[in-house]
């Protein structure tokens, strides 16, 4: 079953890239660096999803307290914070091309926000590395967890406030349909993309603890 | 009370033991303070809990107060069965139940150092309980010998004083379990005394009494049973 | 509910004693904050019209600054009473810590204010004097909304190793809304608010201000476990 979803996210990505490159034509606007679209957007909605999924899983915990759903959280923090880091690296280069923004930072609301909000989850993770204790690990990420999801939304209502030259959200329908079917297949291949890794890391974690746990009985 | 009549009543609700404790344990990452405790301490009872350093003393009387979640077993303490471990996730009402009747004492104490004595016992008194006039507070100072001290930061209070301080505190509250973790540590003679004396106004007044302590003959001399930890385990229990 | 105002109230008559007693945290809050801004003049300036620009900026990082250090003082008394742990032994509802240092540190906080934003005003040529009753409602929900957010990460990270530098991580994140809110409420009423702006700032904050508070009141008790 893993092997299957292994596979299939392999292929799916592989097909969403080599359609979104060679396949569907350039927008005629942008260009071909529109095609850093169908990274790009994808890989946000899956960093969007993974901190979801790390509040789903932290408000688990703390009803039941049972430390699967804390590996769940930090497995998903973990892909978030690295989609979160990559589609600030390809957001700027996109933007560099198409807002003719040049090399530096824009100080655009959703580049901000998206910044806060890889500093949010990578102190979610720093906090995790400074307990010995699953028990107590695990609380306090799930705290930072919840927390993170209430904050997040008026952190980026509050930016964009502040400050708004970002074109408006891209959605599937404002855009020509051979586009919009390649960004719906990517879409696909990134989620069965990111549900593979969930599990991979989540096993994985599993096995960490495992060993954590089974120090030698001498250690009083 | 004898083991068959408390099997006889146990199918009732069983009202007469304080504490009752099924396979406790607790970990600390990957280090099991306690490996599997079974403890029943009957109502009224008085309790020295032996050990050396890091058997797992400190850990079974935070568990009791409610302070520490059991990793796995079963902990009822005063009717209520506590959180964590077979005790569920949650169980707000049941820890504050038991902490309307019992309290720890830790072996430093809780006190700050900027506050008088006075200030110190009234702080204790407002988070316990509706307001206490200046005057009984002032008595249970006098009662501990600390009516000089009164008005004198902790700061400058000795181990002796800081100890009679603890005991006025907990002096304010009606118990029926009180933990004692090593309450004759780095005290003199006078101060052991005055503890102990303490302990027998809680046993006379009909409450249970666990002291945690490596102080053999100062922790046995009051208690009807004791019990040694070794390794997280209980490793005798023998009436004194 | 009146047991835990009774509660939250001894806590905060306790750390306000002991407060007063020392004056230590005061006193060293007020110098700190003091050289922040010096150091902003220097860094900014001998510009006067372009530090006049900037002073309500300025002038909340100084306070952002200063509230986080004094944040971590307020959980480290009670270690050094025995731990914010023997807190719990008491029966009752455990948030009355939370309430109690929430408002202890607001009220600290909004002490050191009141010295601040004249200071800012001399340093900066700032025209804080004319529009005090605004900025002051500002400074209000500002403060609250910092309050709020910052002892609950100060409880959170009193345990930590290295708190001093996990506290500032996890809480300007977290403070983003209050500082955009606070800056651009004040700014616009320094500049008379042509455009309306202020009350939108206002309500955000006050917004932000009631939601984390909610949540953060809700959460504390497992934050307070062992």
């Amino acid at each position: 079953m893993q092997k299957i979803l292994g596979l299939l996210s392999i292929v799916s990505v592989a097909a969403g890239t080599a359609i979104g490159l060679f396949v569907v034509r350039a927008d005629a606007l942008q260009g071909e660096v529109q095609r850093l679209l169908y990274v790009h957007v994808p890989t946000a909605w899956i960093a969007m999803l993974s901190f979801f999924v790390v509040f789903l899983m932290s408000t688990l915990y703390l009803v039941q307290r049972k430390l699967k759903w804390d590996l769940v959280a930090a497995a998903s923090v973990e892909i978030g914070v690295l989609c979160t880091a990559l589609t600030l690296i390809l957001g700027w280069l996109w933007g560099r091309a198409t807002w003719g923004a040049g090399g530096g930072w824009t100080w655009d609301p959703r580049v901000t926000t998206t910044a806060v909000l890889l500093l949010v989850y990578v102190g979610y993770l720093v906090v995790r590395s400074m307990s010995e204790d699953p028990e107590q690990r695990a609380r306090w990420s799930a705290v930072i967890g919840v927390i993170a999801f209430v904050q997040v939304p008026i952190v980026y209502l509050s930016v964009f406030w502040w400050r708004s030259l970002h074109q408006p959200p891209s959605s599937p329908r404002s855009m020509a349909s051979g586009i919009g079917l390649t960004m719906m297949l990517n879409f696909a291949a990134y989620t069965i993309a990111f549900t593979y890794l969930l599990i991979r890391r989540y096993k994985l974690a599993q096995q960490e603890l495992a060993l954590e746990l089974a120090g030698p009985e001498a250690e009083l | 009370m004898t083991g068959a009549v408390r099997d006889a009543t146990v199918a009732v609700r069983d009202v007469t033991v304080a504490v009752r404790v099924e396979g406790l344990t607790r970990r600390f990452g990957r280090r099991w303070a306690l490996r599997g405790v079974d403890l029943d301490i009957d109502s009224g009872a008085s309790v020295a809990l032996l050990g050396s350093n890091g058997t797992g003393k400190t850990t079974l009387l935070r568990v009791l107060s409610t302070l520490l979640r059991p990793t796995a077993g079963r902990v009822e303490v005063l009717g209520q069965v506590l959180p964590g471990g077979a005790g569920g996730a949650h169980g707000a009402s049941s820890t504050d139940a038991v902490r309307r009747r019992s309290t720890l004492m830790t072996p430093h104490g809780h006190a700050y150092e900027e506050l008088t004595g006075l200030e110190n016992l009234r702080f204790a008194a407002r988070m316990s309980g509706p307001a206490v006039e200046s005057s009984r507070l002032l008595k249970t100072l006098d009662d501990v010998g600390l009516e000089d001290a009164a008005h004198t930061a902790v700061r400058a209070y000795s181990t002796g004083m800081r100890k009679r301080l603890e005991l006025a505190r907990l002096s304010l509250r009606t118990l029926e379990l009180v933990l004692l973790d090593e309450p004759f540590a780095s005290l003199d003679d006078e101060g052991v005394s005055l503890v102990q004396a303490a302990i027998g106004r809680w046993r006379d007044g009909g409450a249970t009494v666990v002291v945690a302590s490596h102080r053999t003959r100062a922790a046995t001399e009051r208690a009807d049973r004791v019990v040694r930890l070794e390794h997280g385990r209980v490793a005798s229990d023998e009436p004194s | 509910m009146s047991e835990l105002f009774r509660r939250s109230s001894a806590i905060l008559w306790k750390d306000l004693l002991t407060e007063t007693r020392t004056r230590q945290g005061f006193t060293a809050m007020l110098s700190f904050s003091a050289l922040v801004l010096l150091l902003f003049s220097f860094a900014f300036g001998p510009d006067a019209a372009l530090l006049a620009r900037l002073s309500g900026g300025l002038v909340w990082v100084a306070i952002v600054f200063t509230g986080t250090l004094s944040l971590g003082r307020a959980f480290q008394s009670e270690e050094l009473a025995g731990g914010a742990q023997l807190l719990r032994l008491y029966p009752g509802d455990v948030r009355a810590l939370y309430l109690g240092k929430l408002a202890g540190n607001f009220l600290l906080l909004a002490a050191l204010e009141t010295l601040l934003f004249p200071a800012a005003a001399i340093l900066f040529g700032a025209e804080f004097g004319p529009h005090a009753p605004g900025l002051a409602f500002v400074a209000l929900l500002g403060t609250l909304g910092f309050s709020v957010i910052g002892t609950f990460f100060a409880a959170l990270t009193v345990h930590l190793r290295a708190r001093e530098l996990l506290l500032p991580i996890l809480l300007f994140p977290a403070l983003v809304p209050v500082v955009l809110g606070s800056v651009g409420a004040t700014d616009a009423m320094l500049a008379g608010d042509p455009l309306g702006r202020a009350s939108g700032w206002l309500r955000l904050l006050a917004a932000y201000d009631v939601i984390m508070f909610v949540v953060c009141v809700w959460i504390f008790p497992i934050v307070l476990e062992e």
